[in-house]
C-alpha cells in the first residue's frame, strides 16, 4: 500500500514536471529512469489518479493523454487555506502554530525578545 | 435532602466555579493541570446531571427477574433510601433528562471525533501527493508563500512546514517549533480539543462549556510551549519563532493571515519571555488529586443512599439470609442512617 502511494506521488511528479499532457508510455519512460516498472502497473495507477480526480485525460489517437487537474501549487495552497481557515473555529483537525499579531504588538514583543536575549548573553 | 437535589446543587456550584477557574492565574503556570481541571469540571458537571436524573428513577424502578427476586428485599431497601417526593412524574422527567444529556454528549463527541478524522485523512491524502518529505527534520514540506507550521495528529501523524516557514526560521527556532508540534502529537491534544469542542457545541448553555473550550485551546498551546522549551534551547528560540510566524503581513502571501482570528499568541510570547515559574511538583499533584475528587464526587453523591442501605443488616450482602420484604427493618434502618 505504501509502495502504491509512492507510485502515485511519482506519477503526479512526472505529470506536473512535463510541459504538455503525457501518455502512460511517456510516464513509464520517465519513471523507469529511476526504477523498473511494468506498463500495466503504471497504467493502473494513472487510471486510479484519473478516477480520483487528480488527472484529466483526452483521447489522442489510440492512447489517452493525461494532465494534472490542478497545479501542484494550487493543491498546496488549498491545504494551507484549510489550515488558515481553521483559525476561527480551530477544529481538532489541525493544531497550528501561528496566529495574527498587529504591527505594534510585534514591535513591542521584538524589543522584549531582544532585551531578554541581550540580558542572557551579558 | 435527596441525592438528586444534592447532585443538581453540586452541578450548579461547578457551573458557578467555572468563571473563577477561567480567571485564575495558576493554570498558566501548570497548563497540563489546568487542562485536567477543566476536563474534570465539565465531565463532573455532566455526570452530576445525568446521575441526578437516574437517581430519581431508582425509587420507581421495578425490581424483577431471578436476580430481582433474590435481591428484592435489598432493592426495596435501596428504593426506600432513594425515596423522593414527586413519584412517577419526577422519575419520568429524570430519565428523560439523563438520556437527553448522555445522548447529546455521546452524539456530539462521536461526531466531533469522526468529523475531525475524516478531514485529517482528506488533508493527508492531498499532502501525500503534494508535500515532500524532509527526512533530516522529520517533517513534510509544502510549497507556499505563507509561513505556517502545523501537525496532523492521530494515526500516521506528521508535522508540516511551508517552504516560507522553513526559509524564515533559523535552525534553533526550527527545532523549537518542531518540538512544539511534536508535543501536540505526543500529548494527543487533538483528542483534548475534540472533547472540549464537542461539549461546547453540544451545550451552548451554560457558559461553562464555552469557557472550558476557550481555556483548553489556550492551555494546550502553553503545554506544548512548555514541552518545547524544555527540550529546546530555552524559551527564546520558540518566542522568536512565534514572532516570526505570527508577525504582520509583511511578506508575499501574508495577507491571508487576516483570516486567522484568535490572537492569544501575544500572551504566549510574553509568557515565554517572562520569568518561568512553574508550580511546585507537590502542589501540582495535590491539584490533580483535587480535580480527580471533583470528578468522583457525583458518584459518591449518587451512591450514598445505596451504601447506607447495604451497610445495615436489612440488606445482606452476600452471605447472610435474605429477609422477607415484610420485615419492618426498613424503618429502623432508615432511622438509623438518616
Amino acid at each position: 500500500m505504501r509502495g502504491f502511494g509512492e507510485l502515485e506521488q511519482a506519477i503526479m511528479d512526472t505529470v506536473w514536471a512535463a510541459e504538455a499532457p503525457v501518455t502512460v508510455r511517456e510516464v513509464l519512460h520517465r519513471l523507469t529512469a529511476e526504477r523498473q516498472l511494468a506498463y500495466n502497473t503504471v497504467h493502473t495507477v494513472t487510471e486510479v489518479l484519473h478516477r480520483k480526480g487528480w488527472l484529466t485525460r483526452a483521447k489522442d489517437g489510440r492512447a489517452y493523454r493525461y494532465r494534472a487537474t490542478r497545479s501542484r501549487e494550487e493543491y498546496a495552497a488549498s491545504l494551507i487555506d484549510q489550515v488558515w481557515a481553521s483559525g476561527a473555529d480551530r477544529t481538532a483537525t489541525l493544531v497550528r502554530l501561528f496566529d495574527e499579531l498587529d504591527a505594534t504588538e510585534v514591535a513591542e514583543l521584538r524589543a522584549a525578545l531582544a532585551e531578554r536575549a541581550g540580558g542572557d548573553r551579558s | 435532602m435527596s441525592s438528586a437535589a444534592l447532585l443538581l446543587g453540586y452541578g450548579l456550584s461547578l457551573a458557578l466555579a467555572a468563571p473563577a477557574l477561567a480567571r485564575a492565574g495558576w493554570p498558566e503556570r501548570a497548563p497540563r493541570l489546568g487542562i485536567w481541571a477543566w476536563q474534570a469540571l465539565t465531565a463532573s458537571m455532566l455526570l452530576s446531571v445525568v446521575l441526578a436524573g437516574l437517581v430519581v428513577t431508582v425509587s420507581t424502578a421495578p425490581v424483577s427477574g431471578g436476580l430481582g427476586d433474590l435481591l428484592q428485599a435489598c432493592g426495596l431497601m435501596i428504593r426506600a433510601h432513594y425515596e423522593a417526593p414527586g413519584g412517577p412524574a419526577v422519575a419520568a422527567a429524570g430519565s428523560v433528562l439523563a438520556l437527553a444529556v448522555a445522548g447529546r454528549t455521546g452524539w456530539c463527541l462521536t461526531g466531533s471525533l469522526l468529523g475531525a478524522r475524516r478531514e485529517r485523512r482528506a488533508h493527508a491524502r492531498v499532502l501525500a501527493l503534494v508535500g515532500t518529505a524532509d527526512p533530516v527534520l522529520g517533517v513534510t514540506v509544502v510549497e507556499d508563500a505563507r509561513p505556517a507550521v502545523y501537525c496532523l495528529p492521530g494515526l500516521g501523524h506528521r508535522i508540516v512546514l511551508t517552504s516560507a516557514a522553513l526559509a524564515a526560521l533559523e535552525p534553533k527556532a526550527l527545532t523549537a517549533v518542531i518540538a512544539h508540534e511534536r508535543a501536540h502529537i505526543r500529548g494527543r491534544h487533538h483528542l483534548v480539543l475534540a472533547y472540549a469542542g464537542a461539549l461546547e457545541r453540544a451545550f451552548p448553555f451554560p457558559a461553562i462549556f464555552r469557557a472550558a473550550a476557550v481555556q483548553t485551546r489556550r492551555l494546550v498551546e502553553m503545554a506544548a510551549d512548555d514541552e518545547a522549551t524544555a527540550c529546546a534551547d530555552g524559551p527564546l528560540p520558540l518566542a522568536g519563532a512565534l514572532l516570526e510566524l505570527a508577525g504582520p503581513a509583511d511578506r508575499g502571501g501574508g495577507s491571508a493571515a487576516s483570516l486567522a482570528a484568535g490572537g492569544d499568541v501575544a500572551p504566549r510570547i510574553r509568557r515565554l519571555l517572562g520569568p518561568r515559574r512553574p508550580l511546585r511538583r507537590a502542589v501540582t499533584w495535590i491539584g490533580a488529586m483535587a480535580a480527580g475528587g471533583v470528578l468522583v464526587l457525583p458518584f459518591v453523591l449518587a451512591a450514598h443512599p445505596a451504601v447506607a442501605a447495604t451497610s445495615v443488616n436489612a440488606c445482606p450482602l452476600p452471605y447472610s439470609q435474605v429477609p422477607s420484604p415484610s420485615t419492618p427493618c426498613g424503618l429502623t434502618a432508615a432511622s438509623a442512617t438518616w
